[in-house]
């Protein structure tokens, strides 16, 4: 693996001069808020971030995207294409729990049998530079509980860890290396590893939540109908922020609009904490409320995603607990069930 | 890479009103281009996404048989948006289909064994594919005996009326046509599916049910089969869930870990008590 050492201050100017090649997405303040943005001449990355208020998913599975566009005809309605190829791109800046996510909605997205074209496209044409939290940003971070590490290269291609002086950069992937030239030729060594061990070592330390998170798909197997369940949901608005900001819910519908004579299918997130996400034409719906919805997000992050792919649906970056407007913890959820 | 949501165009050649409400329609489809016919190629049990644009996809269990060549059809009910639009829809139009997608009647497990199909109200639709599959040519040598017991609500409620007919005239089905209620001109038999099936009584030896019809009506007809000696392995059945995507990736027809679009929507009763009761 090629690696390189870069000076604390040349970052920076490292991601400038690639935003001049390629589209490049970084983490910008905008507001109150730190989002991901295509970074424009002038604009300055944050690189001490915590993290993103969004999760990158939207890169290869965006809010909203164009399936297919018809047009009408005479004969009615013509078919007239899908969405134009996706462009390359680099997105600098995902934090390891992000990053892993990517490796996760993958084994979704393209499975053997029914690949993405869509997720796919984005995802083989971008390149993801992963910052590694040599300090893990906050109190809710839990990565470690589910299988992630503060500082880990799965998901990235090319990875930054802070060693104090100078920035490592370990070049993971061949999409990865293509980027080398960017980076100079300060050559990493021994000294560097050693360094990054220690603070991952640390940072792993700086991780106070554990949850069993691991532990629970067996007692998920046999409680489906567990008086636990009617505890959870009461609060629950049913407001979908938990989902919309997961780095790694991936569910959708599927809606067409047209105008005039012009139409157009696209794909939109959608929430399992929706009541019409599982109603059907006849009035019938399976999951009749919002203890079946919250059942069914915890099943399928911690039972239904580890039987079919062996891995939790979670990558601990601690947003839905963050940011869920009544305080329903994930955590807490987990650690009841441990009990049951 | 085949972009599994991109529906191949299909040409509206052929509409049958089935009932007398006229609220359910057999449509026939032939393909615009003619190597996406060779493409589709599907066993009975498994659905299509209809796909009328500017309104939506509405997924539908196929109704023809793959060995009649040359079109695929679909029976529907008008119902929500999209079944709405495709039953104002006439002959010569234009729309989409996907598929096929989902698994299908077990056709290997049938073959050399006793075929009992029951059926209820419209949810006939794919036992008819399965029929019409195994008494084609050479096929009907592949199983034993083929029982079937239909059931609608009263006579103008019976689907296939042609078929039906056709079917009673061969010696190699033992076909029950029943009725909840008949009218004045109702000759055949009256009583609910479940009756019929327990009076019918077909031998559980060497025998599988299929069986596809209203929630209540399976309620009732499974005990029966239970006391015919049907183990769960060989009382087969399929699911019904809200779908958009139809290859496992939107996340709404799951029940349990398995998604009824790609893992089903055929399970026979014994994988469905593996699965949690949510559907």
């Amino acid at each position: 693996m090629e690696k390189r050492l870069i000076k604390k201050d040349a970052l920076t100017g490292i991601i400038g001069k690639i935003a001049a090649d390629t589209t490049v997405y970084a983490p910008v303040k905008v507001e109150d808020n730190v989002l991901f943005k295509v970074l424009e001449k002038g604009d300055e990355p944050l690189v001490t971030l915590a993290n993103t208020k969004n999760a990158p998913k939207n890169f290869f599975f965006p809010r909203t995207e164009v399936m297919l566009r018809y047009t009408r005809t005479t004969k009615g309605m013509e078919f007239s294409g899908g969405e134009k190829e996706a462009a390359e791109a680099v997105i600098f800046g995902v934090r390891p729990c992000d990053a892993r996510s990517f490796v996760l909605l993958d084994m979704l997205f393209d499975q053997e049998k029914y690949k993405d074209p869509y997720y796919i496209d984005k995802r083989q044409k971008t390149t993801i530079v992963s910052l590694a939290c040599a300090h893990p940003p906050y109190a809710t971070c839990f990565c470690t509980s589910v299988d992630g590490q503060p500082v880990s290269s799965a998901g990235a291609d090319i990875l930054l860890v802070d060693l104090g002086d100078q920035y490592l950069a370990e070049f993971i992937t061949a999409k990865g290396e293509k980027l080398l030239k960017y980076f100079g030729d300060a050559k990493a060594d021994a000294a560097a590893d050693q360094k990054k061990e220690a603070i991952a070592a640390q940072a792993e330390k700086e991780i106070k939540v554990q949850i069993p998170a691991k532990a629970i798909k067996p007692i998920l197997d046999v409680n489906f109908e567990h008086p636990f369940w009617d505890t959870i949901y009461q609060k629950c608005l049913a407001c979908g922020t938990c989902t919309f900001l997961c780095p790694t819910c991936h569910c959708f519908d599927i809606s067409d609009e047209m105008k005039d004579g012009d139409g157009r299918r696209l794909r939109n997130w959608d929430s399992c904490m929706f009541p019409m996400f599982t109603r059907e034409t006849s009035g019938h719906n399976p999951r009749t409320s919002q203890k079946e919805r919250w059942r069914q997000r915890a099943m399928h992050k911690f039972k239904y995603y580890v039987d079919n792919f062996n891995a939790i649906a979670c990558v601990g970056c601690g947003r839905c607990v963050m940011y869920c407007p009544v305080n329903i913890d994930i955590r807490k959820i987990v650690e009841d069930i441990s009990k049951l | 890479m085949q972009n599994p949501y991109i529906p191949y165009p299909v040409e509206l050649i052929k509409i049958v009103t089935e009932v007398d409400t006229k609220d359910i329609k057999t449509f026939r489809f032939a393909f615009v281009n003619k190597e996406d016919a060779e493409k589709y190629k599907y066993i009975p049990g498994q659905f299509g996404e209809l796909s009328i644009f500017g309104k939506g996809e509405s997924p539908i269990g196929i109704a023809s048989s793959p060995t009649q060549p040359g079109y695929v059809e679909f029976t529907v009910q008008k119902a929500g948006v999209v079944t709405s639009a495709l039953h104002e829809m006439e002959e010569g139009t234009r729309m989409g289909l996907r598929g096929p997608l989902g698994n299908s009647w077990p056709i290997e497990f049938l073959e050399g064994k006793n075929i009992v199909i029951v059926g209820g109200g419209f949810a006939f639709t794919t036992l008819r594919s399965l029929i019409n599959y195994m008494i084609y040519g050479d096929n009907r040598k592949r199983f034993g005996k083929i029982t079937v017991v239909y059931g609608a609500r009263n006579p103008g409620l019976l689907i296939y009326k042609e078929e039906l007919e056709a079917w009673a005239q061969r010696d190699d089905i033992d076909l029950n046509v029943t009725v909840d209620k008949g009218d004045s001109t109702w000759k055949g038999r009256e009583g609910f599916v479940p009756t019929v099936c327990r009076e019918v009584a077909p031998s559980s030896e060497n025998a599988v049910t299929v069986i596809c019809g209203p929630p209540i009506m399976i309620r009732f007809t499974l005990p029966v089969f239970f006391d015919l000696g049907f183990s769960k392995e060989n009382i087969i059945t399929s699911l019904e869930m809200r779908m958009k995507c139809g290859i496992g990736k939107c996340g709404r027809c799951n029940v349990g870990s398995k998604y009824v679009c790609k893992d089903g929507p055929v399970f026979s009763l014994a994988e469905l008590d593996k699965l949690t009761k949510e559907y």
